[in-house]
């Protein structure tokens, strides 16, 4: 067989490697396993507050707005179906179907039983120290379907 | 959800607070597990299809992380090699300002890989020297008692 050269430059292909998705739920569920459930939620805060803060940052700028830019760009990018309601003190995020658990199921991959905690505990962590308060009304772990509730926190 | 774009960052500060958990050997831990439990696609290519499964893994997922790459594989000379021009993930990680990478980032890669590959009679080398310009090069080889000239 002859050599074989593939080359490829980073703008011959998008940048959607869904698989990560995987590795994100093997990470958690061993951290589920090896440290327990505290663990997990401990982590996810941590995560969100330290990358998310351009996005808390912009949500203390331009209140729900933000958000909603936010949630479209993420879940447009990996094609899921949702629908958002804005108003100047609420935000009402309705996911049918989440890319990740459809992308987890599709291929095989063991979904972790904390696997909400990308929504619940990320939104939460997110919404800290801004005017809003993020809550997960509802959740269904086969599909990842949630509806999820942004209001503006009493004084 | 986190993203699948915003995974290498959710990546990143998991090592960040294994190590902060048990130190270096906590991450350690986790990458064998992540060996063990999420590379089962890369063992089962090479395992149906030789040195050239390491092709057809990386193909996949390094078109789909819009890497800027050069792969060769010579089968004849049971070779596999890749020069990372510029990885998307630890680039990603070099270019957001406002997290900063685990300091040992790319060692994930030479766990994985490594576990997964030495076991079944191959020979995993990689240059990790250039990762803070996000460049590495590996190379994979069949060992020489497995070799066909053998």
């Amino acid at each position: 067989m002859p050599r074989e050269v593939l080359h490829r430059s980073a703008t011959d292909n998008e940048y959607l490697h869904k698989d990560f998705h995987g590795a994100l739920s093997t990470g958690i569920e061993y951290l589920h396993r090896r440290y327990g459930a505290e663990a997990v939620r401990e982590y996810m805060w941590q995560f969100a507050s330290a990358f998310y803060a351009p996005l808390i940052a912009d949500i203390n700028t331009r209140g729900l707005a933000a958000l909603r830019e936010h949630f479209q760009r993420i879940y447009e990018q990996e094609g899921g179906e949702f629908s958002i309601t804005l108003s100047e003190d609420s935000l009402s995020l309705d996911i049918q179907g989440c890319p990740a658990v459809a992308h987890l199921r599709e291929n095989g991959y063991p979904v972790a039983e904390l696997f909400y905690e990308t929504t619940r505990t990320v939104n939460e962590a997110i919404c800290e120290g801004t005017p809003f308060q993020a809550e997960m009304l509802s959740y269904d772990p086969q599909t990842g379907r949630s509806l999820i509730s942004f209001t503006r926190r009493e004084l | 959800m986190i993203p699948c774009t915003d995974f290498i960052a959710a990546y990143s500060e998991l090592f960040k607070y294994l190590e902060q958990r048990g130190g270096p050997e906590a991450v350690q831990d986790f990458w064998d597990y992540l060996s063990d439990n999420f590379l089962g696609n890369l063992r089962n290519l090479v395992e149906n299809h030789g040195i050239r499964g390491c092709w057809l893994y990386w193909q996949h997922t390094l078109s789909e992380e819009a890497a800027d790459f050069t792969m060769e594989l010579d089968e004849d000379a049971d070779e596999f090699r890749i020069i990372m021009h510029h990885c998307p993930s630890k680039g990603r990680l070099l270019a957001w300002n406002h997290i900063a990478p685990y300091h040992n980032y790319c060692g994930h890669c030479d766990v994985l890989y490594r576990r997964v590959l030495e076991p079944m009679g191959y020979t995993y080398w990689s240059d990790l020297s250039r990762t803070d310009d996000a460049q590495c090069e590996l190379r994979i080889t069949l060992t020489l008692e497995h070799s066909h000239y053998s």
